[in-house]
């Protein structure tokens, strides 16, 4: 028997485009673009330029910490603690404003968010504690560690210093766009790239997709750590930076609530939880969903309470829809996780 | 004691008739006949798929049987699920045993059935805890019943599982492969155990592979083979050799057989390698256009020893060479570097990237060969340049580059895989059951692949438990038994009798070193 016996080529038939996979990343886009054109209806004023430019500044501190999460998540992993990272991160930056000026605190933030990164990553690769379990407890000792610095009294910028260019991090508008705004688009890009177009960003998805299988394409579990938990904290201190530029004050209890924010945002735009996807298009876009649902309950005068039962209640759709396009993986799984929902009614014969 | 005389006119206890079990595209079980009589050790054998596990599952109340009969005592026994199998008094010990390593031996013996206090909601500890221990003394063993069952070893839990079908009064114990994981001391308790069993008159289904264990312990055997009934006979009228040729009996002209290719420079040695429990003292080479098999029965070390060379695995003591270097990996990536090729037995746990496209799971162990510009970032092109080579070469069906792996069948996701080892160019790969749960096209054409890869000059280390692929693609085989080489098979050495023979009966055979072929 030959070879070409066997060998049956089949045409290649070009991937069909389903809707499940369009969803996986166009979804979240898709409805805040509806929100958006409904806004003039329900929140007149909304679209006001001073309106917009305070939206997408309030935006950026979560989505540039939504980015470094979205490796982490998409590696296999959470990092709970980035609301403790950012409250330090944000005391140390200010400090070290006050001792040497605007490159000081630039420093300080940019080491301070590294450093706590290598800490988590250190507890998961080196005491073999879950990355959950792990970031749990450094939420704390980086939040503690702030309120240790802050005990007589938070950190401020003085008001002497408005005219200083750090203060510009925070209010400086260019070609109308906010500068914190444009920062983030900046780390959203690198982000991209980082994701697609390097190995190390192809590892942590393969990582992410099965840890198992990841080992035995030569993939480095403790690389895959460092660099995730590392990213994370580098987000965080280009947060900080925006953050107490904005605010001009800090202290322990900083963004309390800050990780669940980010989290939402990350899990919302698409990313599965179990790892091994990440979509950076659909967290860019849930952060922005996130913040215009915010912006548009609160012209409707609705109590911040409410806001917050609003963001649960978007937050447990998403994650349904993740939890069936799991369970009803592969093609046509939208359609299926649909009907599954539908409970069956029993056929009745009809001959 | 191996004797069927004592058997002599007693009626069966468990009669199974024209049994077919089908699944989708197999015929598991072919019109099976077996049956059982009381106070009898029957032992079943086979290799592996050969239905043995199928027929366990039968009893069991797993599987249900696409036609035949069961007669339990005389009346139709046909178990739903599990635990009508243990009212019957059917009870089944599966290799995986079903315990809660958390608890004590004495709850998991009474799980489910536990003897409440009157008027309160309170296990009675103290009656459990004594009963378990009666039940110990039966079988001649001491055991804590106060002992959490994951602190105990994997022969202590098995006579826990045991002890579990005594307590339900088990008219038929079904033991599957109750040895392969204990120890020789281990293993003469189990026996002992048995032999109590059957002095209390219970009957014991024991299957296993290793015929000597088989000779000391059975009655009666049942060959089974592909799915079908070969012979059950006194243990007295057989020999283990006899046994083996009805195991094997297969049309042996209808295996694949490579070309002849001539012998090339040692690639890979390893001296005397250590590793943990697993590996003892391994001495192999390896050669450049040979295929070297690893045979054996399940757990006798094969996949830990490619894991050792791949880096997977730390080795305590020994050494390797690479191309007469030096060579000890400690991580995969070390492996590979070194241009090594590496396929997993477990496509699904440890070999698909299950949320990766074809393209990125071919291409995540050379992601240093497909970067472009200054930037060195991962070029699109060049992976789908990667993907076009090993799509036509191995004939992967599949609707594109960018198709997800999970999507395709065992036997193209197999072909991604192999490619995947195949990439990094190397001149060893290590092939963990190349065609395991491949269909029969694709097990032809990869085992093609590896004969035009050794024509080329690639070392092929090749674990397999399928044993005409074994021999049928490897120039020599090695056979491991219990973390250690007990065969080395070349020639006319290399039959499928000798392999089994090394593997199961603790038999050593190592042909001579044809110096020259």
């Amino acid at each position: 028997m030959t070879t070409e016996t066997i060998i049956e080529r089949t045409g290649d038939k070009p991937a069909k485009i389903s809707f499940g996979r369009l969803w996986d990343t166009w979804g979240v886009t898709a409805i805040l673009i509806l929100l958006l054109l409904c806004t003039p209806a329900i929140a007149p004023g909304f679209l006001e330029v001073e309106n917009l430019q305070s939206v997408l500044r309030e935006s950026a501190y979560v989505g540039i910490v939504a980015v470094g999460m979205t490796f982490a998540i998409a590696s296999g992993a959470f990092d709970l603690s980035v609301g403790g990272q950012l409250a330090l991160t944000s005391v140390v930056s200010l400090m070290a404003f006050s001792g040497g000026g605007t490159a000081a605190a630039i420093a300080a933030a940019i080491v301070t968010g590294l450093l706590c990164g290598l800490v988590n990553a250190g507890l998961i690769t080196r005491l073999r504690v879950p990355p959950f379990v792990a970031t749990l407890g450094s939420l704390f000792v980086f939040r503690g560690i702030a309120y240790l610095l802050t005990q007589d009294g938070p950190k401020t910028l003085p008001y002497s210093q408005i005219h200083s260019p750090f203060v510009k991090l925070g209010s400086l508008n260019i070609a109308g766009l906010p500068l914190p705004f444009i920062i983030m688009v900046a780390v959203f890009a690198g982000g991209w790239i980082l994701l697609r177009r390097t190995a190390i960003g192809r590892r942590t998805l393969a990582y992410g997709s099965s840890p198992s299988a990841a080992r035995f394409c030569g993939i480095s579990d403790t690389r895959i750590r460092l660099f995730v938990f590392g990213l994370v904290g580098l987000t965080v201190g280009i947060a900080a930076l925006t953050y107490i530029t904005r605010v001009w004050t800090a202290d322990g209890s900083a963004q309390d609530g800050f990780e669940l924010k980010v989290i939402a945002a990350v899990v919302l735009g698409g990313t599965a939880l179990k790892g091994g996807k990440g979509t950076l298009v659909g967290t860019f876009s849930a952060v922005f969903l996130v913040s215009v649902l915010n912006e548009v309950l609160v012209s409707r005068g609705v109590e911040s309470a409410y806001q917050r039962i609003v963001l649960g209640c978007v937050l447990i759709v998403a994650l349904t829809i993740d939890g069936l396009r799991t369970r009803f993986a592969g093609p046509g799984s939208f359609r299926r996780a649909i009907t599954g929902l539908i409970p069956r009614k029993t056929t009745q014969a009809t001959s | 004691m191996g004797s069927g005389a004592h058997l002599q006119g007693r009626s069966a206890l468990l009669e199974v008739d024209d049994l077919t079990v089908e699944f989708p595209g197999i015929r598991a079980l072919d019109s099976v006949h077996f049956d059982i009589l009381a106070g009898e050790v029957h032992a079943l054998v086979g290799e592996n798929g050969a239905g043995k596990s199928t027929l366990l599952k039968v009893l069991g109340g797993v599987h249900r049987p696409s036609s035949g009969e069961v007669r339990l005592s005389g009346e139709a026994y046909h178990p739903r699920r599990p635990a009508d199998a243990l009212a019957a008094g059917i009870a089944v010990i599966y290799q995986e045993f079903n315990l809660y390593p958390d608890l004590t031996v004495a709850e998991n013996v009474f799980s489910g059935r536990e003897p409440y206090a009157k008027g309160s909601r309170g296990i009675r500890y103290a009656e459990i805890n004594r009963r378990t221990s009666e039940l110990f003394a039966v079988l001649g063993v001491t055991i804590d019943p106060t002992a959490t069952v994951g602190s105990l070893t994997v022969s202590e839990q098995q006579l826990v599982e045991i002890c579990k079908a005594l307590s339900v009064d088990g008219r038929i114990i079904v033991m599957d492969e109750p040895t392969a994981a204990l120890s020789a001391d281990e293993v003469t308790q189990l026996l002992d155990v048995v032999k109590r069993l059957r002095a209390e008159g219970r009957s014991v289904i024991y299957v296993s592979h290793r015929l000597d264990e088989v000779f000391a312990l059975a009655d009666r055997v049942t060959v089974l083979r592909d799915g079908k009934h070969i012979r059950t006979c006194d243990i007295a009228d057989t020999d283990p050799d006899g046994l083996v040729r009805l195991m094997v009996g297969r049309d042996v002209e209808s295996v694949f057989h490579r070309d002849q290719v001539s012998e090339g420079t040692v690639v890979l040695e390893l001296t005397d390698v250590n590793a943990g429990r697993r590996l003892k003292d391994i001495s192999l080479t390896v050669r450049a256009g040979e295929v070297v098999g690893i045979g054996g029965i399940a757990g006798a070390g094969q996949p830990e020893l490619s894991q050792v060379i791949f880096g997977a695995l730390g080795v305590d003591s020994g050494t390797m060479t690479l191309n007469g270097e030096p060579f000890r990996p400690r991580h995969p990536g070390d492996a590979m570097a070194r241009g090594i090729g590496f396929l997993h037995e477990d496509r699904k746990v440890a070999g698909n990237l299950p949320d990766l496209s074809i393209r990125h799971n071919l291409t995540i162990s050379i992601l240093d060969k497909v970067r472009t510009g200054i930037g060195r970032f991962l070029a699109p092109a060049k992976e789908t340049d990667v993907y076009d080579g090993y799509h036509r070469r191995l004939n992967i069906k599949a609707t594109g580059p960018d198709q997800l792996i999970g999507q395709l069948s065992g036997g193209n996701q197999q072909k991604v895989l192999l490619g995947r080892a195949l990439a990094p160019g190397g001149r060893l790969l290590l092939l963990n059951e190349p065609t395991r749960g491949v269909d029969i096209g694709a097990k032809a054409e990869i085992h093609r692949l590896i004969n035009i890869l050794t024509a080329d000059g690639a070392a092929v280390l090749m674990v397999s438990s399928d044993l005409p692929e074994l021999l049928g693609v490897s120039d020599r085989v090695y056979v491991m038994a219990g973390g250690e080489i007990v065969g080395h098979l070349t020639g006319a050495d290399r039959t499928e009798e000798n392999v089994v023979a090394c593997a199961t009966t603790g038999r050593r055979i190592f042909s001579k070193e044809l110096s020259k072929r």
